[in-house]
């Protein structure tokens, strides 16, 4: 009996100890341009994440190093590099996709990156590069963006969340998915966000994924 | 005070817990009509920026960037508790934004009505904040309940647990920042060993309470001669005001009074002998040296306004929240363990049981969560 009772509120806590970040302590607006090559195959997605206001009081708390109350480049660039080098055990928290594939596709260190700084908000811009470029004509690509453990909050912009760069396809487009609570994709969804929650390698923050799609009209 | 007199009044469990949820209940509507009145910045600035043709966001390699805040969409969660996630994050979103906003507010005009705004929002927040995972819920809780703890013990765990949550924080915001002038990189890094060491702590407790517990088990085993002895031994060595008066309370299966003899769950009541007052301190220090990261956030925000001491009565009101959410649980844990022990009616054997149970379980979920965080902690840095 003592146990059983005891097998029963450890495994209760096996589930849920992992999971003591799932409330979000950092909030990110994102932005995403979905990068195409001359010859239309996509190389890469460059984001711009844009934080809150406290975690941005954070982050650039004591950077202003010569005290002129202006954050330079040269003030800002540290932060930058600290960022995207400890981006990378946490897969750039970008996760593509293609239709119906279960496995991610690899990328690239980030590129190109920096921070800005409005006196407000931060916002962090990279370009990460696919290892293989994708020609998403032949299976429609998704993109999904979020963390795992929940601990940073993504969330699309209101207005143009996502667009295209360079040259796409003709007839294809990026959108931003909807995510709709009925669908049966949901349903399926539910039970694996429901036992992966009780696993210790929960992935509670899935639940709130990004997600982005790259389509192409086949006419 | 309300609370210290709700404390020495109620006898019952059940009467604390609904005292508990009527104060916090009086403070979130204090905070929700307080929110009503005041209509704090969007913390985004505002959402007419983006009306024309959008932005470009290239990256700063095309064109130097324009300052443009994007306005977020709400955050939308997927499947079937979907709708009740996103309403949970978008809560937490809104008020976060509402703090930053009262914390600005408190340069502006009406100083006092901004600082009253700012003090219930954060307790709001503390309370909905402690509801997720985190803040030592599972450890006090888990605590009071594998120990003879009171109702007023487990109360008083969740507010010094609380209370040195917040001083940390602030004694942590201080030196470094204010102090020292340090970087909020250095600050996550310590909040991150803090945590560590937190989880380390909590584990070490956790494997006491459970060794204590096993080693009473088979001394009893051992010899009811013996454990009569060592009950003899340790019996007046009892906080004898708390333990009585549970005792007396609540105990219909076994009617103890002073020198009377007995060789069962009295030795379950030495583990919280004399050395409880040392449990307490280790429980509260273990959960309390960890800095809650809310209250950093809030404290380094109110720095860069040039309002410190804003962010720092933040800080407590914003403890005091979190306090009563602990308080309650660890309350509705002990209710609970009454209910089970009272479901038993006179049966001793079901009444062993169940403190035996609660005993083992109580440690074990303590050491199983220590180790679990410990472990987590020691991850990769976070790059946020």
């Amino acid at each position: 009996m003592a146990l059983v009772i005891s097998a029963v509120v450890g495994a209760a806590v096996f589930g849920y100890a992992p999971r003591a970040d799932a409330h979000p302590h950092v909030w990110a607006t994102v932005r995403s341009e979905i990068v195409f090559s001359p010859d239309h195959a996509i190389t890469g997605i460059r984001h711009a994440w844009t934080f809150d206001e406290f975690y941005t009081a954070m982050a650039v708390q004591g950077l202003d190093a010569d005290g002129d109350g202006v954050y330079s480049k040269e003030e800002l660039d540290p932060l930058a590099k600290v960022n995207i080098d400890s981006l990378e055990e946490f897969d750039y928290f970008t996760f593509v996709r293609l239709a119906g594939d279960d496995s991610f596709l690899p990328l690239e260190p980030p590129v190109d990156y920096s921070v800005e700084y409005d006196g407000t908000v931060l916002t962090l811009h990279f370009t990460l590069p696919l290892k293989t470029p994708l020609d998403p004509r032949r299976k429609d690509v998704s993109i999904d963006v979020y963390d795992p453990s929940f601990f940073v909050a993504f969330g699309f912009a209101e207005k143009v969340p996502v667009k295209v760069a360079g040259t796409p396809p003709e007839g294809c487009a990026a959108a931003v998915d909807k995510p709709d609570p009925e669908s049966a994709e949901a349903a399926k969804a539910l039970t694996e966000a429901f036992f992966s929650q009780l696993g210790p390698n929960s992935s509670y923050g899935s639940q709130f994924a990004q997600t982005m799609h790259v389509k192409c009209s086949t006419q | 005070m309300i609370l210290a007199e709700l404390v020495t009044r109620c006898r019952s469990v059940l009467c604390l817990a609904a005292g508990l949820a009527i104060v916090a209940f009086a403070m979130l509507l204090l905070a929700a009509s307080a929110s009503a009145q005041t209509k704090p910045p969007s913390a985004f600035g505002p959402p007419s920026q983006q009306q024309t043709a959008p932005p470009s966001f290239a990256g700063p390699k095309t064109m130097p960037p324009k300052t443009v805040q994007p306005t977020a969409a709400p955050l939308r969660a997927k499947g079937p508790f979907g709708s009740v996630l996103s309403w949970v994050a978008q809560t937490q979103q809104k008020m976060q934004r509402q703090l930053a906003g009262a914390v600005k507010s408190l340069k502006g005009g009406n100083a006092l009505g901004a600082a009253l705004f700012l003090a219930g929002l954060s307790f709001a927040y503390g309370v909905v904040h402690a509801v997720g995972p985190g803040h030592g819920k599972a450890i006090i809780s888990s605590y009071v309940v594998a120990n003879e703890e009171t109702v007023r013990r487990g109360i008083l765990i969740s507010f010094l647990a609380a209370g040195l949550q917040a001083l940390t924080a602030v004694a942590l915001v201080g030196l470094l920042l204010v102090a020292l002038n340090a970087t909020g990189f250095q600050v996550n890094a310590w909040t991150n060993q803090l945590e560590t060491v937190s989880y380390a702590m909590i584990a070490l407790v956790g494997l006491y309470l459970l060794v204590t517990e096993l080693v009473r088990l088979w001394r009893r085993w051992r010899g009811p001669q013996d454990a009569a002895h060592k009950h003899a031994h340790h019996h007046h060595d009892h906080d004898e005001r708390d333990h009585h008066h549970y005792a007396a309370h609540h105990h219909a299966a076994h009617h103890h009074d002073d020198g009377e003899a007995c060789n069962h769950m009295v030795d379950a009541r030495d583990i919280a002998g004399p050395l409880s007052w040392r449990k307490v301190a280790a429980v509260v220090v273990s959960v309390g040296i960890r800095p809650c990261s809310g209250a950093i956030l809030v404290l380094v925000f109110a720095l860069t306004q040039g309002l410190f001491w804003a962010g720092v009565a933040a800080t407590f009101a914003m403890a005091f929240g979190t306090a009563i959410t602990v308080a309650v649980l660890a309350t509705l844990a002990l209710g609970s363990r009454e209910l089970m022990l009272r479901l038993g009616g006179g049966n001793q054997r079901w009444a062993e049981a169940v403190w035996t149970t609660c005993a083992i379980g109580g440690a074990l979920v303590v050491l199983m969560a220590g180790l679990l965080l410990f472990a987590a902690s020691l991850g990769p840095a976070r790059p946020f």
